[in-house]
């Protein structure tokens, strides 16, 4: 059965959208960057999505995310209910996730105290100090992060390797049953990718899903994913599988844009 | 126009005359040199110009506004209910307008370690300026707070200033001798529609002294005022001027700190936090007058919906105050389109030996750090909560423990009631 066919309250899909479009203000106009996008991801899966720079990729997962500087038409749905007219932090506390590819510094506000703010909320309850100390450690044992980093300031003078490792780190402690990982992978060296790619497996299961944005097939051999998608101009041009990955190491993107033109035309 | 403007200030000045001053003085039981002094401030304040609102000092506070409309005699209404001593307080004063003061002693403080007495002229260089005159002639709360050279004091003495009736004029004065150590948390309180304060507070700092004073204003809101600090650090005192606004509507804050003597030193660590039509305007100087001494300030305000925050900061370095060291820093945070933030800071240096630095900023709350934030699961106010957290958190980490844990007593609920408007 074709995922597109299955409906997006159904008990095995994790995260749905329908017909998304994503508008940023562009003076006094509004440009159009995601123009119809249509995903289904079923529990167990991890979804691949690769495409050229500037085709929209980090403004589908941010406004799926529900930032604000974004109007979104379409559906949203999230574990069999609709999350779009959600604020970002419901969102969230729903169990949606989003890795930055720039993770945002908040200077002043140190990795623990923030980590303790967001797991109560995302958890509904306080953590008791000595619980939550051993569940951090844990943590930063698995994605190999100093300790020394829950003192310091959130992102604050964290090299690129760094920022993205507390991004995984995040999500190992969220628990979300949906994750969008916007290029957690560019700038890792060879030990982080594999780090990294360790903690999303580790943060998978049976019951939540993933969509993994990426230019690069490394880190597609570590997380292997089921399903891979191409993004062309706002459009998801081709689905397929692991083929797809090297056909584009090999070719580029050119040879899709015969298929990102038909996908605008029948936008139109 | 400038005339049009001064006559309206000048009838917004409250009428005083001698038989208003002499029956003030006999109502707080003043002695015959007592009253003559106010007499003498009553002919300054008569004499003395508007505040110049061309001048950066007063351009963003209209004078007028925080003068109370009468002075009166009366003191305030009922008898005032008092607050219990803070369990680690060495003493506590409350001065309410129009009594006497009362000073209650934590139990087996040695006897002569703080002493109180009503008043608060001796030592005080005669004011000139309008709310410096009008305070000298018709304050209407004072005590003169002496702890003893070379004593420790434990614990902060507590000075609770009530902003009560139409004008509440406190005047104090901590003088803190030699080798002394002491800390003196001032909190103004109180007050309510069309209440006006206009204040004074000197700090006096002996040689070699360690003196920690923090003023803390948390009026009703409605409650408009004027507060003048004036602290005076001699030989190798060190002085530590913590300042808090939050509360009232408009508030002008002075604060003037000299390094009187050789390597004395200064701090003033301001944090505000304003919103709804709140205006915080804060003033600091400090004035280098000896050889080698050292001062810092570090100020923040965060001004919420169309709150305004006003900061003027001048570095002075007199003629022979060789190898100094100044350090001036004002950093504002606007969390709405329409709050407003101006910063002026200015230097004024006659010897060349010194090192000096400034700056200000004045910037909006980061969308996108908001943004992260909510994005793992916090509703919107924590998430500005924590970004103002992280805001003042440099700052109040130059605070000892007990002065910050005090200052974030009052920063937390503050900050709570203006997410709740800007949410
Ligand atoms: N606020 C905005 N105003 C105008 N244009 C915008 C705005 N936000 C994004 N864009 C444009 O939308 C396009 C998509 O940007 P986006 O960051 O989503 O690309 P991307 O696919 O993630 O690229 P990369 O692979 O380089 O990360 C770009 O051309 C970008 O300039
Ligand atoms: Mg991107």
């Amino acid at each position: 059965m074709s995922d597109q066919m299955l409906s997006p309250d159904h008990p095995s899909v994790v995260f749905a959208c329908r017909n998304l479009r994503v508008f940023v203000k562009d003076g006094d106009n509004e440009k159009l960057i995601v123009r119809g996008v249509d995903l289904t991801v079923r529990r167990g899966e991890k979804h691949a999505l690769m495409g050229p720079n500037g085709s929209g990729k980090s403004t589908l997962a941010a406004a799926l995310m529900g930032h604000p500087s974004y109007r979104v038409e379409g559906d949203i749905w999230l574990e069999g209910e609709r999350v779009d007219t959600l604020e970002p932090h419901e969102r969230a506390r729903r169990g949606l996730f989003l890795s930055f590819q720039y993770p945002v510094a908040v200077p002043g506000v140190t990795v623990a105290n923030f980590l303790r703010a967001s797991l109560a909320a995302r958890r509904g309850a306080e953590i008791p100090v000595r619980a939550f100390r051993q569940e951090l450690n844990e943590a930063f044992a698995t994605m190999s992060i100093d300790p020394s980093f829950i003192t310091r300031y959130l992102n604050d003078g964290f090299s690129g390797g760094e920022k993205k490792k507390l991004e995984i780190l995040q999500m190992l402690l969220l628990k979300p049953s949906f994750s969008l990982l916007d290029e957690t992978d560019s700038g890792l060296d060879i030990d982080a990718l594999k780090i990294v790619s360790e903690g999303i497996n580790l943060a998978s299961g049976p019951q939540n899903g993933l969509l993994l944005v990426t230019h690069y097939q490394r880190i597609l051999n570590h997380v292997q994913p089921d399903v891979v998608h191409v993004f062309m101009n706002g459009h998801l041009v081709r689905t397929g599988g692991m083929e797809l990955v090297s056909a584009l190491e090999e070719r580029g993107y050119d040879w899709l844009a015969d298929e990102a033109a038909v996908a605008e035309g029948s936008r139109a | 126009m400038a005339d049009v403007t001064a006559s309206l200030i000048a009838s917004a000045r409250p009428a005083l005359d001698e038989g208003l001053l002499r029956a003030l003085a006999a109502s707080l039981g003043e002695d015959a040199a007592a009253v003559q002094r106010r007499l003498a401030a009553l002919a300054r304040y008569e004499a003395a110009d508007e505040p110049d609102r061309v001048r950066h000092l007063w351009r963003f506070t209209n004078p007028a506004a925080l003068l109370p409309a009468a002075i009166g005699t009366a003191a305030a209404g009922g008898a005032p209910a008092r607050a219990p001593r803070p369990g680690d307080a060495a003493a506590v004063i409350d001065l309410w307008p129009g009594m006497a003061p009362v000073l209650e002693t934590a139990p087996g403080l040695p006897e002569g370690t703080i002493m109180l007495a009503a008043g608060a002229d001796a030592g005080a260089q005669p004011a000139t300026d309008l709310f410096g005159a009008l305070n000298e002639a018709a304050w209407n709360a004072g005590a003169t707070v002496k702890v003893a050279a070379g004593a420790r004091l434990a614990g902060p003495i507590h000075v609770r200033v009530h902003a009560a009736g139409p004008a509440a004029l406190p005047r104090l004065r901590v003088e803190v001798g030699a080798g002394a150590e002491a800390s003196v948390v001032e909190q103004h309180v109180g007050g309510g529609p069309d209440v006006r304060v206009a204040g004074r507070t000197f700090v006096a700092a002996g040689a070699g002294a360690r003196v920690r004073h923090a003023l803390v204003q948390v009026w009703e809101a409605g409650t408009c005022g004027h507060l003048a600090v004036e602290t005076a650090a001699a030989a190798d005192a060190d002085v530590l001027t913590v300042c808090g606004v939050f509360g009232g509507d408009d508030t002008k804050l002075e604060v003037e700190a000299v390094l009187a003597g050789a390597g004395a030193r200064s701090e003033i660590i301001g944090v505000a936090l304003v919103a709804g039509k709140q205006h915080a305007d804060v003033h600091t100087c400090h004035r280098h007058a000896a050889a080698h001494t050292a001062s810092r300030i570090d100020y923040k305000a965060v001004a919420g919906q169309q709150a305004r925050s006003t900061y003027t900061g001048l570095i002075r370095i007199d003629d022979e105050a060789h190898h100094c060291e100044a350090y001036q820093e004002n950093r504002n945070l606007l969390l709405s389109s329409r709050a407003r933030a101006d910063a002026i800071p200015e230097l004024e240096i006659h010897n060349q030996e010194v090192s000096c630095s400034h700056g200000a900023t004045i910037a909006p709350v980061d969308e996108e750090q908001l943004f992260y934030l909510e994005s793992r699961c916090l509703d919107p106010r924590e998430a500005l909560g924590l970004v103002v957290g992280g805001f003042l958190e440099n700052t109040l980490a130059r605070l000892p423990d007990d002065a910050r844990a005090m200052v974030e007593s009052f920063v937390g609920p503050r900050l709570a009631t203006i997410r709740e408007g800007t949410a």
